[in-house]
């Protein structure tokens, strides 16, 4: 991690949740997984562009687009 | 909300976009606007029927925002509404402002509401609506973002519930959002909540 950190409260259970599976996948400390899965969620929104085929599916089906 | 501004001299008015998932409540707005004093821009080739007994106030050649190249057909719409649904709204052009009022519905509702149009419409459908849901929120996030990122977009996000209970306050929420001198009255009397048929209790 090289960017400056901050602290984000999250529910304990999900913390704990979090923790076993960063162990099990071999994460070297549970906020590298962290900000490995916000990352990739991240990634999921600014370069999707929207391309998703079951909204596009809907969508054609209800004459919406084209 | 300065850039925005800063892009009057430029791009003029901004074109008013009524946008939302499908079955929202877009037609609904787009009636109040009407009703308001606020000029349409549709081609009325999407005739009402059953879903949309009102009419649709839709452009056809919208619906091909993605694959177009040449949109400038949408400089026509500066100072006017048009109907764009929420995931052609990443394919706009940037050679206009926009003033995007949104719709929101609950999510349970847009999907039954469009299950019973793909019926009607005897239109082929496997998705599923749990699968659906998660790719409407994710839509829906996009948009926020987009609206962000963008200094030609601003937003205004208004409750399709809260419109069919309380027109008034909606139509005083958008009169003040596009800065404009609308009927609030004429708009409220344009929602018919008897068109509120799929209602999550």
């Amino acid at each position: 991690m090289f960017g400056k950190s901050v602290k984000v409260k999250v529910d304990r259970d999900v913390f704990d949740r979090l923790r076993k599976i960063a162990d099990v996948a071999g994460y070297a400390t549970t906020e590298e997984f962290v900000e490995h899965v916000l990352e990739k969620e991240l990634l999921r929104f600014e370069e999707a562009g929207g391309d998703d085929g079951a909204i596009r599916e809907k969508l054609k089906g209800l004459g919406y687009i084209s | 909300m300065l850039g925005f501004l800063r892009g009057a001299k430029r791009f003029g008015d901004p074109v008013i976009v009524v946008s939302g998932l499908p079955r929202s409540g877009t037609s609904m707005m787009m009636r109040m606007l009407e009703a308001g004093g606020v000029e349409i821009m549709t081609d009325g080739e999407r005739e009402a029927d059953v879903d949309n007994p009102k009419g649709y106030y839709e452009i056809e050649r919208i619906k091909n925002l993605e694959k177009e190249t040449d949109k400038s057909y949408l400089r026509e719409a500066r100072g006017k509404a048009v109907k764009v649904i929420s995931f052609l709204l990443q394919f706009l052009p940037s050679d206009n402002r926009y003033q995007i009022i949104f719709m929101r519905r609950d999510l349970d509702e847009v999907l039954t509401s469009q299950n019973k149009m793909i019926a009607h419409r005897g239109s082929m459908d496997t998705t599923f609506d749990e699968d659906m849901k998660e790719s409407y929120r994710n839509d829906i996030a996009r948009v926020r973002l987009l609206c962000r990122k963008k200094a030609i977009i601003e937003l205004c996000e208004i409750a399709y519930r809260d419109t069919v209970n309380d027109p008034v306050a909606t139509a005083a929420t958008v009169a003040k959002f596009l800065g404009r001198d609308l009927d609030p009255t004429a708009m409220a009397q344009a929602v018919d909540p008897n068109l509120y048929r799929n209602r999550k209790a």
